[in-house]
């Protein structure tokens, strides 16, 4: 997508550092750069959270509303992904220029995240055929600087993490048999997402012999190919998936995923960690948001 | 007008504000490292970020290339979780096509464009939350980009809405009161020289009550103006000390 | 570990440091003088009789004549200008390159050094050879040589300090960061060189052993850099990034204090928010020492 033309002696030197675990940036092949993490950054929706990862900056919001469940799915909710690439980014993603690239992403996630093994879809039905929440996650890409997988997915977390405002609904049936949904008027009853199985997503870049987690644009240009893993906090994968043109032997492969697995395991715990830091700060935290 | 009182018979609005004040503003310039120039500001709960790329070589077709100016370039998009029912997309549908429109409008007034023969200037402006005068916030933001890339302006451009009920001209819309739908106006002005770059308005309103209701926009839009000001002259102490030399 | 999480920190205004009083700030829309006598320059306008300010930034009067620097824009190149830029276009005679300019600036084929000798004329068969000396993706310094009617700068590599780079790393800043200075060229004594382009390009090497005369600019090392001189080059990325980052000039003495200032951290720890503060303090508080 971003096209960055890298001279070739800029890729060589690239090569060499990762040869010697010391990457351009002084990182190490599994180091991440540092993420910042903020929830609850746009109202108007059920869970919001702004994930920065070095420039890149992604932003989420959930919004559940009441839908029908899928036919070969009765008894479920389910999500529904939609990734803008916005012109914030690059003038590149103006008009329709992002809908590739936002189409691939969001394909992916619903591959990593619309099924029982990763969210608990079982406690978003209202009633089996006929209601369920559908939890709209909306990704909105801010600005790129690589390895964006990685940051939308602990956004992802993060925002569904977050006590969510999905309100509690109770079943109400009137004489002539025709039911109706009501949503509880307090603000606080509301279902909490069980989240214990939600995977975050390593994306292992393959340059030169080695591989790097957290790519920035410039390694990733002169990357052979990337491998995606979500993990969820067990170390359990869930998904494995080739993304990218190029491609990879299978030795590398199950090196990358070993790596991917281990790394991905240990995404888990420092999230859920200043997650419960934000939350215990309550309205005391000050906001931070755009404007710092 | 159904339901709510937008006005109560104290004078104080829906939210407790008086006929000619604005919401609470709050702006940062420089919000992203990767653009050229980029802001956000707060009017309110209304949410808005604008980035400016360039001015930079025509990007595409050679054929827009202007030999005398740069051509302005925008997109108005608001994310899909912005408004309380969900977008389906965040832009191309008519609305912010017209958006689009006129903000290339608006800053073609007031960009000094004949500076940047050859070139292109683009203009993206994002509402990720929307509570009303989305489109003046989209100006107030972009402004304030323009200005943190350093391209020439004429003067800012400050916009802002206008309402009229029970005789009275209210500034600053939220959501809630545009959606009772009493007459709208909005006013993108360059404040020094009282320039209008932009005027619109829907639904009838009689003659007699124009007069005041532009005034109180035109006010508002000053108002605004000492906002965007102050956020420019605070940045500009603070990056010059930091620079220091 | 490898991942460093946390929730974002409340950007700190710079109140600590003296405020800036002996310069004329001004806004778009301001008047700077009713005076005629004076000279229209970047970033004014005249309206009736009045000088007005079109950017905001710092007034700067050079005898009679009136320009305001803005904070941060496109290169405004002049002749004499050092940059380094990268090749987009070959064209018929002459390469097209991105030097952060408003638009792209031109290498004509007549303004470099041909191998073999520098007064060689140039033939058909050189226009044909043109993308064996510099293709797309390449990066060069270069001097400002002539600036066209609107605006776009024409370049020259006729000196043996400029062409085509080899390897190393490129950091990109905001031309207004880069302190104008006899020299953008140094080896700096930490053991790399850079070129500190007046575009905003920062070009960082390892210091070259010995001059090819006969090469013109166009022969490359390729043999590996050795890991020792990658910790310099990383390190020195990181600092010139952390200067960038706030807003702190560039040239070979705040580098090398920075860099200094930096040496007990791991190269991957300069970029963390907290780090990098006590750096630029540091940094800072040995310019004003040095500068009495």
């Amino acid at each position: 997508y971003l096209h960055v033309a890298l001279l070739f002696w800029q890729q060589v030197i690239l090569c060499h550092c990762t040869l010697d675990d010391l990457r351009v940036d002084g990182r190490s092949c599994e180091d991440y750069r540092y993420v910042e993490v903020e929830t609850d950054v746009v109202s108007n929706t059920s869970g919001s959270a702004r994930v920065k990862l070095g420039h890149t900056d992604i932003l989420v919001g959930i919004k559940a509303e009441i839908g029908r469940p899928k036919l070969d799915r009765p008894n479920k909710g389910c999500l529904e992904f939609f990734v803008d690439c916005s012109a914030n980014a690059t003038p590149e993603f103006e008009g329709r220029g992002g809908e590739e690239l936002g189409t691939e992403i969001a394909n992916a996630l619903y591959r990593v995240y619309d099924n029982e093994r990763s969210v608990d879809l079982k406690s978003l039905c209202i009633t089996p055929m006929e209601h369920c929440w559908i939890l709209y996650t909306d990704v909105l890409l801010l600005q790129c600087d690589g390895n964006l997988f990685d940051a939308i997915s602990l956004a992802i977390k993060a925002a569904l993490l977050t006590p969510s405002k999905i309100p509690k609904v109770q079943m109400m049936e009137d004489e002539e048999g025709t039911t109706e949904i009501e949503l509880s008027d307090d603000p606080f009853d509301c279902v909490r997402l069980n989240t214990e199985n939600v995977p975050c997503i390593v994306t292992l870049c393959k340059i030169g012999q080695r591989h790097v987690v957290d790519a920035t644009l410039q390694e990733k240009a002169c990357s052979v190919a990337s491998l995606l893993v979500s993990v969820t906090s067990k170390g359990t994968i869930t998904c494995v998936r080739k993304i990218g043109g190029g491609s990879l032997d299978p030795e590398s492969i199950y090196e990358m995923i070993e790596t991917g697995k281990r790394v991905g395991k240990a995404l888990h715990a420092p999230l859920q960690d200043i997650l419960n830091k934000e939350e215990s700060l309550g309205k005391s935290r000050e906001k931070v948001g755009f404007i710092g | 007008m159904a339901g709510i009182e937008l006005l109560s018979d104290q004078g104080y609005r829906v939210d407790g504000r008086k006929p000619n004040e604005l919401r609470k503003i709050q702006a940062r310039m420089g919000v992203f490292s990767q653009a050229d120039g980029s802001a956000y500001i707060e009017q309110g709960n209304t949410k808005a970020l604008a980035v400016v790329y360039g001015p930079h070589e025509i990007r595409g077709s050679r054929s827009k290339s202007q030999h005398d100016r740069a051509i302005i370039n925008c997109q108005y998009s608001m994310a899909t979780f912005s408004t309380g029912e969900r977008k389906r997309r965040p832009h191309g549908d008519r609305k912010s096509s017209e958006m689009t429109l006129h903000l290339k409008q608006t800053f073609e007034a007031a960009i000094l464009t004949q500076l940047y023969p050859r070139s292109q200037i683009d203009i993206y402006v994002q509402i990720l939350q929307a509570d009303g005068g989305n489109y003046s916030a989209c100006v107030n933001a972009a402004t304030l980009a323009v200005v943190d890339a350093g391209i020439p302006l004429r003067d800012y451009v400050c916009a802002c809405s206008a309402g009229f009920v029970e005789d009275t001209p209210l500034v600053d819309l939220s959501h809630l009161e545009e959606s009772a739908g009493g007459t709208q106006l909005s006013l993108a002005v360059l404040p020094k020289a009282e320039h209008l770059a932009l005027i619109e308005m829907d639904s009838r309103l009689h003659q007699d009550h124009l007069e005041s209701m532009m005034d109180a926009a035109t006010q508002a839009c000053k108002d605004l103006y000492a906002v965007l000001d102050r956020v420019v002259r605070d940045h500009l102490q603070e990056v010059t000390t930091s620079i220091g030399e | 570990m490898a991942a460093d999480l946390r929730l974002p920190a409340p950007r700190k205004r710079s109140t600590d440091l003296p405020k800036e009083q002996g310069k004329h700030l001004v806004a778009p829309g301001d008047v700077i003088t009713t005076d005629s006598g004076f000279m229209r320059g970047h970033g004014t306008y005249m309206d009736d009789e009045k000088l007005v300010a079109s950017v905001a930034g710092v007034v700067e009067r050079v005898n009679k004549l009136i320009c305001v620097r803005p904070l941060k824009t496109r290169f405004n190149g002049e002749v004499g200008d050092v940059v380094v830029g990268r090749i987009t276009e070959v064209q018929q005679k002459r390469w097209k390159v991105e030097t952060n300019s408003r638009l792209d600036s031109v290498l004509l084929l007549s303004s470099v050094n041909l191998p073999g000798g520098e007064l060689r004329r140039r033939s058909s068969e050189d226009e044909l050879a043109m993308r064996e000396y510099l293709q797309e993706g390449d990066l060069i310094s270069a001097e400002v040589q002539s600036v066209f009617a609107d605006g776009a700068l024409s370049l020259h590599t006729r000196s043996l300090k400029y062409g085509k780079l080899g390897q190393g790393v490129l950091v990109q800043v905001s031309p207004s960061l880069i302190k104008r200075r006899k020299t953008h060229f140094h080896n700096l004594t930490c053991g790399a060189s850079i070129i500190l382009g007046n575009n905003g390009y920062v070009w960082i090497y390892p210091t070259p052993t010995e001059q090819n005369e006969e090469a013109g600019g166009f022969v490359t090392n390729t043999e590996p850099v050795p890991l020792s001189d990658r910790e310099v080059i990383s390190r020195l990325r990181n600092c010139i990034l952390a200067l960038s980052m706030h807003k702190m000039l560039l040239y070979d003495t705040s580098i090398l204090y920075s860099y200094e200032s930096a040496f007990h951290h791991q190269i991957k720890d300069i970029l963390k928010p907290e780090i990098m503060e006590e750096i630029i303090e540091e940094t800072r508080r040995r310019i004003l020492e040095q500068e009495g």
